[in-house]
């Protein structure tokens, strides 16, 4: 870098916050100098995470995760469908990543953020390959009807690592998801049973619900992941909205909760990583997925 | 069918003139300048206010002196029953512009001249009133941001069904058929900004409708007045020194 060090003059005249915005690179760099981040995080620690589950009621399963202050709210409907021919005992799950204007200023309204479809399409197949759910799980009738799961995830504030409060507000709602209680009527078709009257659909209830036992799914494998930055020499767990604007290496490791490695994504940027970077940031995540396992595992518990 | 029954109480126990539990919140986006919640019943908005910050979009701008206020009005899709929805239907920009028309009413623009307000409302959970709420989480949200404004704009409705005046209705009441009538009023200047109907009424009973909307807009005017207030206080304590 040939910029002339003129921040050195300036620092001690200028106010905190000025120089944070003038000089960005300079400020995180004396900070990472002495092992901390400006929240007074060590490099290698994550924000606070908090998991909330069943906050939508009109869903079938819902979840809000935060990380820090990057919030995201997953929402599950489960619709019947009649399953592909090449797979009839499969049913389907379909994954959205929606950005709305309220979670950053710099999304703006009709044009979708360029992080959203990205990290749309990362999810789902971080979600499919890792096996977490078992498709023929979602099967009703062989070949006639089975489920299909619409999972929606809603980021309300976008402040950095929304690859990792997206995937877990999804397993979470997973794991919140009761499948709705369903019976095969005389045309043959699906109907959902309310549950409400409970004289006239008791009968129904035994004789024809289809799914009257397997209400919840099996999660096996369950992935967790950590994306992390490099710089220089420094790696930085769980980054905020400013630091990934400043430094722009990403990596994001994913691993499952039996400390496979389901997926690994590292999209350019000035630093390259070598195996001890790559193997310092899956050190990182598997402390990482152990946090979170427990998380997950105190919310079940509520 | 029967919305409310012969001892007074409707569908969800309320009496004809009760409101449904209000939850509001500031503060609740970081990364906007202002933000608020706010749940009646079972609608839940978020409301993110940008601004005033440079305009983005020059042709939009109609007025030099006056800052340029955008409204979005936007539904998640497991906001309502049934998911299969666009996501930018008539009826969401129908709103998104009655709404920016309300809050422009009530904004002081000609002390932000050159300058672009964002209002976006994010609609989680719609069981009729979202019309309401999504005003008063903006009244909120704007006031958060510390957006300068005539008053509060704050919005109820009400309805007529079964021959009875019901203030605040719910999805089920809306889709009964009956009237809807949202109000939007300005409470201290005593003033309505909003005023929507559908479906017939004589006019006597618009009257008694109308009125009773308007007894539940200064009541939660109350209500984001104590919200404020007590936000006000918590800065204050955090201002310390």
């Amino acid at each position: 870098m040939g910029l002339p060090d003129s921040s050195q003059d300036l620092s001690t005249e200028m106010e905190v916050d000025a120089f944070r915005r003038i000089f960005p690179l300079r400020f995180f760099e004396r900070h990472l100098s002495e092992s901390l981040r400006p929240d007074a995080r060590p490099l290698g620690k994550a924000r606070d995470t908090i998991v909330n589950p069943g906050l939508v009621s009109t869903a079938d399963g819902s979840a809000l995760a935060k990380i820090g202050s990057t919030t995201m709210l997953a929402a599950i409907r489960m619709e019947v469908m009649t399953p592909s021919t090449d797979s009839p005992d499969e049913g389907c799950i379909a994954l959205e990543f929606h950005m709305p204007p309220i979670c950053s200023p710099t999304v703006r309204p009709g044009r979708p953020a360029d992080a959203a479809p990205v990290i749309s399409k990362r999810l789902s197949d971080t979600i499919l390959s890792s096996g977490m759910i078992d498709l023929k799980e979602l099967c009703l009738v062989s070949g006639k009807a089975a489920w299909m799961g619409y999972l929606d995830i809603y980021c309300l504030n976008a402040d950095g690592a929304l690859f990792d409060a997206a995937l877990l507000s999804a397993v979470a709602a997973f794991s919140n998801l009761e499948i709705p209680v369903v019976a095969l009527n005389d045309n043959g078709r699906i109907v959902a049973i309310s549950g409400g009257k409970d004289e006239d659909n008791a009968s129904i209830i035994e004789k024809k619900a289809v799914n009257k036992e397997k209400r919840k799914l099996t999660l096996k494998n369950i992935p967790f992941s950590l994306t992390c930055i490099l710089h220089k020499k420094y790696i930085l767990a769980d980054p905020t909205t400013e630091e990934e604007s400043i430094m722009d290496t990403l990596v994001t490791v994913v691993l499952d909760s039996s400390d496979q490695m389901v997926s690994l994504y590292k999209s350019g940027g000035t630093v390259l990583a070598y195996s001890s970077a790559v193997k310092s940031c899956v050190e990182l995540a598997r402390k990482r997925a152990k946090e979170l396992k427990q998380i997950l595992g105190e919310m079940d518990i509520d | 069918m029967e919305y409310v029954n012969p001892e007074g109480l409707r569908l969800d126990g309320r009496r004809f003139n009760e409101m449904r539990q209000i939850v509001a919140e500031v503060g609740v986006v970081s990364k906007a300048d202002g933000s608020a919640v706010f749940e009646m019943g079972n609608t839940k908005v978020i409301a993110a206010v940008y601004g005033p910050r440079e305009i983005q979009n020059k042709s939009l701008q109609k007025k030099n002196d006056h800052a340029l206020v955008l409204c979005e009005y936007s539904m998640a899709q497991f906001s309502t029953g049934d998911r299969r929805r666009q996501k930018f239907d008539r009826r969401s920009t129908e709103l998104s512009l009655v709404i920016r028309q309300t809050m422009e009413a009530c904004i002081l623009t000609e002390l932000l001249p050159h300058s672009q307000i964002d209002i976006f409302l994010q609609v989680l959970q719609a069981d009729g009133g979202t019309r309401s709420a999504c005003i008063n989480a903006a009244t909120l949200a704007l006031a958060d941001a510390g957006i300068p404004m005539r008053d509060l704009a704050v919005s109820c409705s009400a309805g007529y069904l079964n021959s009875t005046p019901l203030l605040d209705l719910n999805y089920v009441e809306d889709s009964a058929g009956g009237t809807d009538v949202t109000v939007g009023i300005l409470p201290k200047l005593d003033k309505v900004t909003l005023l929507q109907m559908d479906a017939k009424l004589p006019m006597e009973t618009f009257e008694t409708v109308f009125a009773l909307a308007s007894e539940g807009c200064k009541a939660i005017a109350e209500r984001i007045r104590e919200v404020l207030q007590e936000n006000t206080k918590q800065l204050e304590y955090r201002r310390a020194a």
